[in-house]
Formats: structure tokens, sequence, C-alpha cells
């Protein structure tokens, strides 16, 4: 780790633009939102050729794009694409298993450190928007899951946002910058305690994990805070941290033994990269995977839930059960006809768990995962021979191009099967079928 | 309607439905024939509306889905076709097609297929497809650039006719399905014909912000299509659409397809079982005793609830027993102000 520069603001700027004269072939990887795709698929293998974010030249994202010969931004697209076609491909096929309902506190450092601008415009603002990104990816893919929101300032922690599993209460939470303006020092010890003990009451079938973004190198404990980590692996909570300065031995600690993952972040993209890779779903630890077979998951357990119905505003006004006040619009429990406000939520009558079935399905992508198509490469054997993409009714190419075009995962003909219905179809419809509907418009499965 | 807005259309084909459905001892009965002609002239009003207004229209056959008509390939047809001096140019090719291609594909269809449940997920992935092309082409260029400049995208939607009842296997798919609408904003639209409830096609809607109307007179038809569909959702807030009544949100269990109302989830992947079961058949997590000892205890009192119709409680809202949401045809609940739905004078049955 080089030593890191102090005060770098705008200086960076023109000292960045030597660096960029020398090593061009480097800056061309620099940031930029349209490389971020591609990015996430690379970032592990090239991370160490990226530049630091201080000795980069000011990229501008359109700068990353390059026109062909003709001028024309073909190219470019095509190569997005099959980048993307190559990630998916290299994902593992079978569904496996995941902790879908997480519990995950936010530790957000708001020391003055954060106000350093190596990243732009600083560490703090470039900090809130990736959590607010973060926040709704996060939900996206974990309809069942809880965020609390925790800050490190001026040597305590500070508890932003209670447990919440609405998206738009967490996002209030971080709204507000002037609120969480940064000051003081920060403390991991009293930060990570604090989260530990909103998580302390969850249902053991939960996963509980911190996320740190650490943009600090002190920390300032009024205790040991090896102690902390001991109690935090006793109750099986996952820390990870994103790191904005430096490794830092404690941080590195706390992530290895608590089975978290560790990053420094070297540039902005670098750094919405490590901090997006824990949005999806853990794959369930080790642990039980050994007992596996015979013992089977303690953790796991089944449990009964109530699908309601739903009561527009525009029926005869009652009672809501939660309340007692009178409102025409709620959900009914369905199986003992109370009213409840709002779902998820216990019956206060029965004690049945009332949610809504939208909410489960929304992670049922993860289990049933539509297999990869394969890339044509010859237009013989083929059961179904259409001369449309059998999904947007887009007419392939007549002739296939030269062979220059061919890249690795790539069709020359662009055209794309299904290994189960054995239907053609274009790319774009391939990664969209993948990456959104999560159907085979074939199958229809 | 200043926009230019993109409409795509799924209909239902199903031929055995449709006979149900057009046997006059219905109280109200809709022939495929009337159907389709009430049918065109809407999508012919919808094109008119807007120079610019794109249109495709999908098949939902049993055991398959097909596109019937879409602008882009019209265009090429357009030269083939001899002109009528009667007709609008663009209606006549839309009506051709669409009857050309339609009866292609029922003539396609072998008897073994007709009792296969309908495409309906085919032809909603496809129709999900072709807007994600239709939008997505300038969009996707956009972004690459990185230019902010806001593209001029046309409002796509979907439209849903149904006849069939629901296919519980389709469950999964339908949902993905209606959360990629979601992602690419678009709105999906259920217009009821025939058959029970569509407890999928009710969340579709309700998901999507669309309207989910079941008619109470399919004869009708063309005055609810003109009234509440043609529109785009832009417009809706301001014309006051009758509105979805209740949602149902029953899910489909995994193990037999069942749609039910109270279900045992796995903690680990939130599969969906009807009753307690031992192993987790998706994740194959097997659940401690305990728990189905104490889930299998509290099962002999739930049964019966299920069964009777619940009893009434004081409040209005509450005594409505769920069979008459779910099997009984009933009026939608308006908005304030214009009334959307016809034949109300002289129909009122209940
Ligand atoms: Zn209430
Ligand atoms: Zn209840
Ligand atoms: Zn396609
Ligand atoms: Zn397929
Ligand atoms: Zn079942
Ligand atoms: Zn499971």
């Amino acid at each position: 780790m080089p030593p890191r520069r102090i005060g770098n603001d705008y200086e960076s700027d023109s000292e960045g633009s030597m660096f960029g004269d020398i090593d061009t072939s480097r800056t061309k990887k620099g940031k930029g939102k349209a490389v971020d795709r591609t990015k996430s698929a690379k970032a592990k293998g090239k991370a160490k050729e990226q530049p630091y974010a201080w000795e980069a030249t000011y990229t501008r994202s359109w700068d990353t794009v390059q026109e062909d010969e003709t001028g024309s931004l073909q190219g470019a697209v095509q190569d997005l694409i099959a980048r993307g076609r190559r990630r998916r491909l290299l994902a593992p096929a079978a569904a496996i298993r995941r902790t879908i309902i997480r519990h995950l506190v936010l530790v957000l450092d708001l020391s003055t450190s954060m106000m350093d601008r190596d990243m732009r415009p600083t560490r703090f603002d470039l900090m809130l928007q990736y959590a607010r990104e973060f926040v709704n990816e996060w939900f996206d893919q974990n309809p069942l899951g809880q965020i609390g929101v925790v800050g490190m300032r001026g040597g305590v922690g500070e508890r932003i946002g209670e447990m919440s599993g609405n998206p738009q209460h967490v996002l209030k939470h971080i709204a507000e910058r002037h609120k969480l303006e940064p000051g003081g020092d920060p403390s991991l010890q009293n930060a990570i305690e604090m989260a530990r003990s909103s998580m302390s009451h969850l249902p053991t079938h939960s996963s509980r994990e911190i996320v740190v973004i650490f943009g600090s190198l002190t920390t300032c404990d009024p205790g040991n805070v090896h102690d902390t980590l001991d109690e935090c692996v006793k109750d099986k909570i996952r820390i990870s941290i994103v790191a904005l300065a430096a490794e830092m031995k404690i941080c590195r600690d706390l992530c290895d033994k608590t089975g978290g993952t560790f990053g420094v972040a070297m540039n902005e993209g670098h750094f919405k990269d490590l901090l997006f890779e824990l949005i999806p779903p853990p794959a369930q630890r080790a642990i039980a995977r050994t007992t596996g077979t015979g013992v089977g998951n303690p953790a796991a357990d089944l449990m009964m839930m109530g699908f309601p119905t739903r009561l527009p505003n525009t029926s005869p006004p009652s009672l809501c059960v939660c309340h007692s006040q009178l409102k025409s619009e709620g959900f009914l429990c369905p199986r003992c006809m109370a009213k409840v406000c709002d779902v998820p939520t216990d019956c206060d009558i029965c004690g049945l768990m009332i949610v809504s079935s939208p909410h489960l399905a929304r992670s049922y992508h993860h289990l049933f995962p539509v297999k990869p198509y394969h890339p044509v490469k010859t237009l013989e054997d083929a059961p179904h021979l259409e001369n449309k993409c059998h999904a947007c009714a887009t007419a392939f190419p007549e002739s296939p191009p030269p062979v220059t075009a061919a890249t690795e995962g790539m069709s020359p003909l662009g055209r794309y099967r299904c290994p189960d219905c054995h239907y053609d179809f274009c790319a774009e419809c391939d990664v969209f079928v993948h990456e959104v509907v999560h159907c085979c418009p074939g199958c229809g499965k | 309607m200043d926009r230019p807005n993109h409409l795509s259309v799924v209909v239902d084909l199903s031929p055995s439905q449709w006979y149900l459905c057009g046997q006059p001892s219905n109280a109200h009965p809709l022939p495929l024939a009337a159907f389709l002609s009430q049918l065109l002239a809407f999508l012919n009003a919808h094109i008119a509306c807007n120079d610019e207004n794109t249109l495709s229209v999908y098949g939902a056959l049993p055991g398959r889905s097909a596109l019937l008509y879409s602008s882009a390939s019209a265009e090429l047809s357009e030269l083939t076709d001899p002109a009528d001096s009667n007709t609008y140019r663009q209606f006549k090719i839309l009506d051709s097609t669409m009857m050309k291609s339609m009866s292609e594909q029922v003539d396609a269809l072998s008897d073994l297929e007709e009792e296969s449940p309908i495409g309906l997920v085919g032809s909603l992935t496809k129709s999900l497809c072709y807007i994600n092309r239709v939008t997505n082409v300038s969009t996707s260029s956009t972004t690459t650039v990185g230019s902010d400049e806001p593209t001029i995208r046309p409002d796509p939607r979907i439209l849903i006719i149904s006849v069939s009842p629901d296919e519980a296997a389709s469950y999964i798919p339908v949902m993905n399905s209606i959360f990629s609408a979601q992602k690419l904003k678009v709105t999906i639209d259920v217009c009821k014909i025939y058959g029970p409830e569509s407890v999928f096609l009710q969340q579709a809607a309700h998901l999507t912000g669309g309207s989910y109307i079941f008619l109470d007179r399919p004869d009708a038809l063309l005055q609810y299509l003109t009234m509440t569909f043609l529109p785009p959702p832009a417009l809706r807030q301001l014309i006051s659409v009758p509105t979805q009544d209740k949602v149902d949100f029953r899910a489909a269990c995994f193990c037999h397809k069942n749609i039910v109302d109270i279900g045992f989830v796995c903690s680990v992947c939130l599969s969906i079982f009807c009753q307690p079961v031992p192993v987790c058949s998706t994740c194959r997590t097997k659940f401690p005793i305990k728990t189905l000892q104490r889930l299998n205890a509290s099962k002999p009192a739930l049964a019966p609830a299920r069964s009777t119709a619940p009893v009434p409680s004081p409040s209005p809202a509450n005594s409505l027993p769920r069979s008459q949401a779910i099997g009984l045809p009933r009026t939608t609940s308006m908005g304030n102000g214009i009334s959307a739905s016809p034949g109300r004078n002289g129909a009122s049955t209940r």
C-alpha cells in the first residue's frame, strides 16, 4: 500500500494527468458508469492493474467508449454485451442455498476523514450516494430483509435508522445530508456494539450482518475491540468492511474471523463494486454444508405464513385490529379475517404471520435460474430454424459478419439457443431474459 | 395523448374456453367472432389515436404463444397488399394480418395440444422482450455514451385479455414477468372476459399500477375497452377508470400447485408448501421435528376454519366471504366522477 497523499483536492487533477500521460492504457480502464458492469466482472482479476483514484486523470464516462473506424458505437456496445454474457456463463448453474431472510446493519463512517476529496466529489458524498443505491438494490434482491443504519462520529456510535424492512424508511434516514455532516473520530467498537445489540433479539433462522464503510485510519475505542470481535463470532454476526483509505489489521481480522469480506477501494468504481458485491444473498456458510446430509441446517425452519386479501380505499370503512382506527384500506388475515393496516406483520388476533406473497416471489428467480443460452455457431441441426428472434421478432443478420467479430462466448450469427426449447434468441433478448425476466419465452418456465 | 405509446395485447385464444364463453346459455354470451370484431375495432382505434402509436399482438394458444401482429412487421407487408379505396390502409393491414396469422396458428393446433394449458407466460415474456427492445434501443446507447439527455420513449403497456382460469404451475414465471414489467415501468392491464377471477392477473395489475376489470357484460366488450384501456396510463388519473376492488394475494404452493391462502414457507429459500413437509423440495433443507409437530398440531384447528364460510363479523368489510370474492362476477367499484362502465342501465341484475 503506497502512502496516501493528504490534502490533494484539486492538485490531484494536474498531477494525475502526468500519470495519465505515462500510462494511458491504464486510465482507459478508469472510472465511469458505463464500464461499471464490465468492471464488476473483471474486478477481482484486474483490480491490481487499476490506478488509484488519486493517480488517475479525471475520466469522463463518455471518454471510455471508443468509436470504431466508421465512427459507430456498435463495437463498444457489442463488447459490453459480450462481457456480460461471459460473466454470466461463469456463474454456477445450480441453485445454491442462500439465507434470504437477512438482517443487516450498515455502519457509515462520519468522521472528519470522510471529507477527503480523493474520491469525487468527497468520500462522504460518494458514500451517501452509493449507500442509497446499495439499499435500493439490496431490497430488490432480499425482499424480506431488514436494514438498520449506524453512524460513527465523535468517538461514539450513533443510531441513524432503526431496523426496517421498508426501503423508503431506510432511504429517508440517509437522505438528509446535513444531518449526517462528518465530525470527530470514528469508533469501530462502539458502532459494532451498537449494531450487535440491535440484532441480538433476532430469530435464529435469519442471517445477521454488519457492513462497515470505513474511511479512517484510526479507531477510538473505549475498551478492547477484540472482545467485541469475539462476541460477534459467538453471535454469528458476519462483518464486512469496505475501507476507503488503507488496510488496517483490526479491520482485516474483524472480517476474516466472522466470515465476512474485506476490501480497500482504490477508486470510485472499485468502491461501488466492493459494496455491491455484498448485495447477493450469501450462500449458506460451510457449517451447514459439513453437517449437510446428516442433521441438516439447524437454523432452517418451516414457517406458517398467511397471504392476505387487500381491500381498496373504496371499501366501506371498518376498524383495524392494530390501531383501532376507522379506515377503508387494509389487509384481511386469511385465517381470522381480521383487518390489519400493513404487511408483513403478525396478526394481532390469531398470531399468524401475514406476508404479501409477491414479496416472497421476488426472490424466486434465485432459486430457478434460466439455463444459459448457447451461442449458435452454425445453422445446421436446428429443430426450429426461424429467421427472427423468438422473443422480440427482430430479424437475425442474413449473412454472418467477418470472423473478426467472433469473440469468446459470442455467436457469429447473433443467435443464442435455449438448451431446453431450442429456440434462437438475439443477444439483447438473451441478456434481458437472464438478467431481468428470469423466464425463457420459449419454454415458458 | 401527445406522446406516442406502445401497446402490447396478449389475447387468450383457448378454444375450449371460447366455446364455453359463446354458449347461448350464458347470461351475456360473447362468441369468438363477435369478440374479434370488437377487438379489431379497439386496435384500430389505438393506432388511429396517434400516428406514432405502435402495437403488437400476441396470441396465447394451448401450449404455445405466437406473435400475431406487430407494427414493425406491418411496414414490410405494406408493399405487397393491394389497396382498398374504402378502408384506411393501416386498418386493413392490421385486420388482414391479424386474421391471417390467427387462423394459421389455430389451424396448426393438433387435437392433443388443445387440452394443454395456454401459453400465457410465453406471450407475456415475449411482449416484455419486444418492449425491452423498442424502448432500450435508445436508452442502451445513451448510457454507453453517458449523456443524460432524456430520451423520448414510447409509453409501453400491456393489455391481457383473458378467458382461461389461472394456471397454478405458471405462478413463478408469471410473478417473474410482473417484476420485470415493474423494472421496465410497463403497466399491465387485465380484461377478464370469462372464467373465474384470476389471482395472478389481479396481482399483475396491482403491482404494475394497471387496472383489472372483470366484465359484467362480456357482450359490451368494446365499450369497456375504449373507455378503460384506450387512454394511456398517464391519462388515467384524469378520467377515473374503474379500479380494482380487492387484490387477492394468494400464492401457489410448490408441491401440488394448489392456490393457498395459508402456506408453510421454508426459511432458507422461501418455497411455499400447502402442508408441513419434513424436507424442502427446492433446497433440500431438513426442518426440525419440533417445528413439524407444532405445525401439524395447529393444522386441525385450521382445516374447518378454511372450509366453512367465515363467521360474519360486525364490520361490513370483514364480513365478505372469500367465495364471493373469488367465484362470482361482481361490479367493479367506481372512482368519483364519470361512470366508465357500460351497460349499467337495465343490466342491474344484482
Ligand atoms: Zn391499524
Ligand atoms: Zn388472524
Ligand atoms: Zn430478440
Ligand atoms: Zn427455452
Ligand atoms: Zn402443495
Ligand atoms: Zn427451501
